[in-house]
């Protein structure tokens, strides 16, 4: 049988559906009967949900600026047929 | 917010990239070289992974002539990254430190009893949306202490799958990582996070 720890353990992969139909099933059977996992599963999937919301990709604009510099000067080259020998 | 560049928007920013486009350059770096960095972060430290992002960018100048659109450009501009770095590893004879023996974060473990029972279970449900929570400052400034202090390799994998929104093979064939043990790194990273927002739900406290 499917105890806390081990649905907790694989809680991921019920998420992103990547359980197999067995697994899943056992899963479900356990949620039924179980409001701690529930609510587990319901924050970690939240968890998830939050990262996909927060955009941490930022990247500071400094970085950014340098970047464009190097790309105006490899296009500049380019346009004057020096090229990238990259 | 979802600001993704669009399929038909992204046909007509390649072809603005192929004609050497300056403006269309500084969009695709603004759009695409958060997620370039991740990657290059999960295998050098900071400084050589802005390295490598910088010198992607001025390759991609002439690589893009030769982009035909088998994958998407944001896959084709993180396989680049991840191709440069491994190179600049086999180089420097390093490889990838990386565990990925423990499936729950000690943390986590730690809340259920021998016999599997949850000990401590979860108090507090996670009632407002993702939206809502992000709009609260102080947990995003959290958060964002917490993505910081996660190792390389969970932070990389979670932002290539959660935040830039790979599909899983894209994230195992970038990153060069087994699917199982993706799963493993996006779970610890997952519980992680799990944690942080629960103490700081209960507590108010980063």
């Amino acid at each position: 049988m499917l105890m806390c720890r081990d649905l907790a353990e694989i809680a991921s992969d019920y998420i992103d559906g990547e359980l197999n139909g067995r697994q899943n099933l056992s899963v479900k059977m356990h949620l039924m009967m179980c409001k701690d996992c529930r609510t587990f599963i319901g924050n970690l999937r939240a968890s998830s949900n939050l990262l996909s919301a927060h955009s941490s990709g930022k990247a500071d604009e400094e970085f950014l600026r340098r970047i464009d510099e190097r790309v105006a000067e490899a296009l500049e080259d380019r346009k004057s047929g020096k090229g990238n020998n990259e | 917010m979802n600001t993704a560049v669009q399929p038909e928007s992204e046909a007509s920013l390649i072809e603005d990239l192929k004609r050497g486009d300056s403006t269309a350059y500084r969009r695709a770096v603004r759009e695409y070289s958060p997620g370039m960095l991740a990657v290059a972060r999960f295998y050098l430290d900071h400084s050589s992974a802005e390295e490598i992002v910088q010198d992607c960018w001025v390759t991609v100048i002439d690589a893009v002539q030769k982009f035909e659109g088998r994958s998407g450009l944001k896959t084709w501009l993180h396989r680049i990254v991840a191709n440069r770095c491994k190179n600049r590893l086999r180089v420097a004879n390093r490889e990838v430190a990386t565990d990925f023996s423990e499936t729950l974060e000690p943390e986590l473990a730690n809340r259920f009893n021998s016999t599997g029972r949850w000990d401590l279970p979860p108090k507090l449900q996670f009632h407002e949306s993702a939206d809502t929570l992000m709009e609260n400052g102080a947990l995003s400034d959290c958060l964002d202490k917490h993505l910081s202090a996660l190792p390389e390799t969970q932070r990389s994998a979670l932002m290539l799958y959660e935040a830039h929104q790979h599909k899983s093979d894209d994230v195992c064939n970038i990153l060069d990582v087994s699917a199982s043990n993706l799963r493993v790194l996006l779970h610890r990273a997952r519980q992680k996070i799990f944690l942080m927002v629960e103490t700081f739900q209960e507590t108010g406290e980063c």
